[in-house]
């Protein structure tokens, strides 16, 4: 028999700001008891009594702090849809329900201790919580990791001053040169590849399928690279099955594995991208 | 809050859709599985099946479409690798099964019916996204009889046969499975659906089609559980978008006997025990001496 140590958590939404267009940071106070989510982690969030929209929405934790009296519990999320356009007009005071923390998070290899964070517009979400965890890990003094954060626009760089507090080695670019290089991430990144032994260096990614796909091309199979994925869910447990990706499994045929359940975080190179 | 299905005892009326719970484990942490009337596991079939490329999923106004295609690790490895998991409970195990020929369903149900800890079988006649068997079978009275048939000959558990909405009159495959010897009719699978991205103008699904669960297709489910309720002499077990206590009893109402919640499980992981709950609350108020009372009670 299974532990029953599972529960819907009532969360209080504290803030719901939309901190550049289409992008929001919402704080969400839960119960002190909430478990303390690993990076790569992911919450199934829908608003309390409501069937509209009628599935939860998966989004990732972008941050986690415990109180005295409280959980601060902060997602960063882009208004893709409906779903998260309903999430985004909540107010303060609202109930949200939220199942989680969810999935199975980055492993983090203490023997390589040169840690590389590859973010793509709101994949930086994930990787925030790395960096804080890293961070934690490495001590005063240390830096915890190299970040590369990449978007669109400077409009759409978000996460920049979080990551900030963690993390001194941080190259921006935007693919219109508006704030920082004027690169794609996975460009900026491959210039500076030489720098980062791969004996030594974990890479952890979150970004939109192409770039994660030419991340795949850059470093093949030479170097120690987790990906964090993301798909329309419906249950976030592992049984809808909804979730699918393609991997490549033990004896390197082709699968399906379910991302909340089995990820989100994955191997890079298991990745079959179709 | 008892029942009794074709010799299958049911501590209470409530079941898991197949499809929606796993094989429990996913909702363990959640429910106690103790506390449920059965759960149905995912459809299995003779083989491990991949399923369909993603994107399977897509939420609709009060629902979702699924193209699944019953990805599963196959009736062995769920008797070897599963089946202890759910042994350890004191709850009955329904394995719903799926097969591209009779013959396919044949062995599927030799194989269940002589691993222990399986209380009963659900013969899938009607998913609509698979390319062989399923709703071929399900969408056709003479098919869905022979199939019935040769899981009877296969296997002394009590056979439920779980029935495509997807038909014009739902009765007349309810009726010929229970010439055919199936000891109940469970019903409503899923709906053929689809829905469109305008801005692309391609499917949200890569499938195309897809199931469509969830309340949106509650008023089509509770109608044909009436119709077919009112045919057949064996037990209805009724189900489609079933989300609290008043919506399964709903369906007790129409006719049916026992009830299975499946979306439900996905936005609430407590869905189910929480309409246990809340049936036993209606049993007390109402002063009931068994849930069974209101089954087929509809005014008309």
């Amino acid at each position: 028999m299974a532990i029953m140590n599972k529960q819907i958590t009532i969360g209080s939404v504290s803030g719901n700001d939309e901190i550049r267009p289409g992008y929001v940071l919402m704080t969400i106070h839960v119960h002190r008891s909430f478990p303390e989510p690993r990076p790569g982690q992911f919450v199934m969030i829908r608003i309390a009594g409501l069937q509209e929209p009628f599935l939860s929405r998966p989004l990732s934790i972008f941050s986690f702090s415990r109180g005295r009296s409280h959980g601060l519990v902060k997602l960063l999320y882009r208004v893709a849809g409906k779903g998260t356009q309903i999430l985004a007009g909540l107010i303060r005071g609202s109930q949200v329900e939220i199942v989680g923390p969810l999935g199975k998070g980055y492993t983090v290899d203490p023997s390589r201790e040169n840690r590389v964070l590859i973010a793509g517009g709101i994949g930086v979400a994930p990787l925030s919580l790395l960096a804080q965890h890293l961070c934690r890990l490495s001590g005063r003094g240390a830096n915890p990791a190299v970040v590369y954060l990449g978007a669109k626009t400077a409009d759409e760089l978000v996460g920049l001053d979080q990551l900030h507090k963690y993390c001194n080695s941080i190259r921006v670019c935007t693919d219109d040169g508006s704030l920082g290089e004027k690169s794609l991430v996975t460009r900026t990144f491959q210039k500076d590849m030489k720098k980062h032994d791969p004996a030594r260096t974990s890479i952890y990614a979150c970004g939109p399928k192409p770039m994660l796909q030419s991340l795949a091309g850059i470093l093949k199979d030479r170097y120690f690279c987790q990906v964090s994925l993301e798909e329309r869910m419906a249950c976030g447990v592992g049984a809808c099955m909804g979730c699918a990706v393609a991997v490549r499994d033990e004896n390197g045929d082709k699968t399906y594995r379910r991302v909340c359940a089995d990820g989100p975080v994955f191997d890079l190179q298991k990745v079959i991208w179709e | 809050m008892v029942v009794e299905i074709a010799g299958l005892k049911l501590k209470n009326p409530v079941m898991t859709a197949s499809g929606t719970f796993g094989c429990g484990e996913e909702y363990a942490g959640y429910v106690d599985l103790n506390r449920l009337g059965g759960i149905v596991v995912k459809g299995l079939s003779l083989k491990p099946r991949l399923g369909n490329p993603p994107p399977r999923i897509m939420e609709t106004a009060g629902g979702m479409l699924n193209a699944v295609g019953l990805q599963n690790i196959g009736v062995d490895a769920f008797i070897e690798e599963k089946l202890p998991f759910l042994r350890t409970y004191d709850v009955a195990v329904i394995a719903n099964i799926y097969g591209e020929s009779c013959a396919e369903y044949a062995q599927v149900a030799r194989k269940l019916s002589a691993a222990p800890g399986v209380h009963a079988l659900e013969v899938n006649v009607s998913c609509p996204n698979v390319k062989k068997g399923g709703l071929s079978f399900g969408a056709d009275p003479k098919a869905a009889a022979e199939v019935t048939k040769r899981v009877k000959a296969e296997t002394h558990l009590p056979v439920i046969v779980k029935l495509t909405p997807n038909v014009t009159d739902i009765t007349v495959i309810a009726r010929a499975v229970e010439e055919a010897g199936a000891d109940a009719v469970s019903l409503i699978n899923t709906l053929t659906g689809m829905s469109i991205d305008l801005k692309t103008r391609t499917p949200h699904l890569k499938n195309i089609t897809g199931g469509l669960s969830g309340p949106a297709i509650k008023p089509v489910a509770l109608r044909m559980v009436w119709q077919a309720a009112q045919k057949v002499t064996i037990p209805v077990i009724g189900m489609g978008g079933i989300m609290t206590a008043e919506d399964a009893l709903e369906f007790m109402v129409a006719g049916a006997k026992a009830v299975q919640v499946g979306t439900a499980n996905f936005i609430n992981p407590l869905a189910t025990s929480e309409i246990v709950q809340g049936m036993r609350q209606y049993v007390k108020h109402h002063k009931l001496k068994n849930i069974t009372e209101i089954v087929g009670t509809l005014k008309v």
